[in-house]
């Protein structure tokens, strides 16, 4: 159990800035998801902390030892690979046992790990298998034994179930939230999928283009991201977005835009953002459980309505403005509906044009 | 099954027999040449089944000839090559596949470009050179030409084999505490081993089959491989030895059989197999 240290560290490819000045802190024992969009450097920034990539600057520590010059066997880390990696010619004992072997670890001893390993995993019946014998769960959790069986103090998982189907998936995730409380270890688990990061991590950092967007907990990323970028990747469906401009008229704050006009609840932007009598452009964002559909509010037109069971996502003309609501399966609605639309008032997040930060308090 | 179908793989098989046949008349018959007696050599018409089954010439062969000396030169020369060659090339198409450094493409355009160069050409030169460096007529000269021409094709051959072997697999041996090299050996060339075994077999029957080099560059018989070897005995005279010549050409033949029945297996074994999921 180790904290692991990011300090202002690049990767380059020529002329591909993979990952850019990007300081993070791990705590001890703390589960981490990197998150973010395909080739963000997600794979990037876990190899650099395996050793398999070397920065272009900056520093990596584990523990308190700074690993830059440490090659991956002497970094106390084990790797799960987003295709595995299992060794085809080797049987699913032979896989889990590599790693020790390679430390020299005597063969009683080795034999017991392994065993544990397998109990722990359920692999027993499969030790002496081929890894092409197996399905993708199974393959996967070989992959899992075999980081597991040497008690490394991190362990870096590479996109671990984003190829296994929906059901396997979402079974394997409680696995793991439950392999993680046992061990206790720090884990740091690339994704580019939101719900496995909300669902199992302590903290999310979310990247974007090599550069980190917002670095905290799951709860904290969804009711206050950073920037239009994270509010508009995290939440299914995605926040709803409506451009315009907020007015300060004696105080009073109001936002206009889209056909709509809203006053803004106070204490929702800090004193002093606008002054008096002065215009601001903003982007008003809002998730689609946050609006209302009722007889009171704007005019707007139902455009699609997508029932998935326990909800039904609803598509909304609002004055040229497409708007997604999530709204309960028995408000009856049907394309070409012409109803009334109400936003939470408390719920509304305000960006910035130029670089779409965040604006509330 | 109708009567169409049928005729029609009745052909087909016709077909294919007789192609086969083709191609396997010439080397029955210099089975049947060796063990016909020499006196039932030019019968007409010829006999397809001797009346007689004979040694005699597998026996004058080693008795009256240096042929177990050539072949023992073949054989040398033949494995070292071989070993010379893969060693080379599989640590070299591992470098050009995995290490990054500066001029690792051109380097290994450059190896196909040398592959490019008609082999002819180098023997003048070659010849100089080994006379220079004190090799002329040595097994060691042509260990090194053959190497020379064989070692591209090797190289290209097994960087297309290895590039096959996914890059995590290396990943992960070395997050697993292997050294690079104890990665290579733990992981890569069990992957590798299949297309190891076909180049391998490739450059094999090209050291065992070359003829012109060996033919410049060794004058003595002691050094001397089988292909001028058996040549050199046999047609030094008014009259080509038939029998003898057969005799010799099936001998010639078997090791190469014999390695080729021991290493198929490999060839095929190991493709195809799930390294990654997918
Ligand atoms: N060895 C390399 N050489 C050159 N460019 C590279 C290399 N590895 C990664 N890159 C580039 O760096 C960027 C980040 O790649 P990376 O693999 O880290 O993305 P990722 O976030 O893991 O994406 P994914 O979700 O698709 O796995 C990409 O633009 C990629 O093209
Ligand atoms: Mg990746």
């Amino acid at each position: 159990m180790s904290e692991v240290h990011i300090n202002h560290v690049y990767k380059r490819f020529g002329d591909v800035t993979a990952v850019d000045d990007l300081s993070l802190l791990f705590k001890a024992g703390e589960f981490v998801s990197v998150l973010g969009p395909s080739g963000c450097g997600k794979t990037t920034l876990l190899r650099m902390l395996a050793g398999l990539e070397t920065p272009s600057a900056g520093e990596i520590s584990i523990g308190d030892k700074v690993v830059n010059d440490l090659p991956p066997g002497s970094r106390d880390i084990a790797m799960v690979f987003q295709t595995y990696a299992l060794y085809p010619h080797m049987t699913v004992r032979g896989n889990i046992e590599y790693p020790l072997k390679k430390r020299r670890t005597p063969k009683a001893e080795r034999a017991v790990k392994v065993k544990d390993a397998a109990e722990l995993l359920q692999l027993e019946e499969l030790l002496d298998r081929k890894p092409r014998q197996l399905s993708g769960g199974q393959q996967q959790r070989v992959a899992l034994g075999r980081a597991l069986v040497r008690d490394p103090a991190v362990f870096l998982l590479d996109e671990p179930l984003s190829n296994l189907d929906a059901k396997l998936r979402a079974h394997m995730r409680a696995e793991l939230i439950q392999l993680h409380e046992r061990i206790g270890k720090t884990m740091v688990y690339v994704t580019h999928d939101q719900l496995e990061a909300m669902t199992m991590s302590h903290r999310i950092a979310v990247l974007r283009f090599g550069v980190l967007q917002q670095f905290a907990s799951p709860d904290e990323v969804y009711r206050k991201p950073a920037n239009e970028f994270v509010a508009g990747f995290i939440g299914t469906p995605s926040m709803n977005f409506i451009a315009g401009e907020i007015d300060n008229s004696d105080g009073k704050l109001t936002f206009c835009g889209g056909g709509v006009a809203l006053s803004v609840q106070a204490g929702l932007l800090p004193d002093g953002l606008i002054a008096d009598g002065d215009k601001f452009l903003v982007k008003m964002g809002f998730r689609p459980e946050d609006i209302f559909i009722g007889d009171q509010g704007d005019d707007a037109l139902v455009s699609v309505v997508e029932p998935t069971g326990h909800e039904v996502i609803v598509l909304i003309d609002l004055n040229g403005n497409e708007v997604v609501a999530r709204v309960n399966p028995d408000v009856r609605l049907k394309a070409g509906d012409k109803v009334k639309l109400r936003f939470r008032p408390d719920k509304l997040h305000f960006f910035g044009t130029k670089e779409g930060i965040r604006l509330n308090v | 099954m109708s009567l169409k179908k049928k005729s029609r793989r009745v052909l087909f098989n016709l077909f294919a027999w007789s192609v086969i046949g083709l191609i396997a008349f010439p080397l029955i018959w210099m089975l049947v040449t060796s063990i016909k007696p020499q006196s039932e050599l030019f019968l007409i018409p010829p006999t397809l089944l001797p009346s007689e089954i004979t040694f005699e010439h597998y026996w004058r062969l080693i008795d009256e000839t240096p042929f177990l000396t050539y072949m023992k030169n073949s054989i040398i020369l033949a494995l070292s090559t071989t070993a010379v060659v893969i060693v080379i090339a599989t640590l070299g198409a591992h470098s050009l596949l995995r290490f990054s450094y500066p001029g690792r493409e051109r380097l290994a355009q450059l190896v196909l470009f040398t592959y490019l160069l008609p082999s002819v050409v180098l023997i003048i030169p070659l010849y100089f050179l080994m006379i220079w460096i004190g090799l002329a007529n040595s097994l060691i000269s042509l260990v090194i030409a053959y190497t020379t021409f064989s070692l591209p094709y090797a190289l290209w051959l097994l960087r297309s084999f290895m590039a096959a072997i996914p890059d995590d697999l290396e990943s992960a041996a070395l997050v697993d505490g292997a050294t690079r090299m104890e990665a290579f050996i733990d992981v890569i060339l069990p992957q590798a081993l299949p297309g190891i075994i076909s180049t391998a077999l490739f450059t094999m029957i090209l050291a065992w089959n070359e003829y012109l080099y060996a033919l410049v560059l060794v004058n003595t018989d002691e050094s001397r491989p089988l292909t001028t070897g058996v040549m050199s005995i046999l047609i030094t005279s008014f009259n080509i030895e038939w029998s003898l010549l057969m005799a010799a050409s099936v001998m010639m033949s078997v090791p190469l059989i014999v390695a080729f029945v021991f290493l198929q297996k490999y060839l095929t074994r190991g493709f195809g197999a799930g390294a990654v999921k997918g």
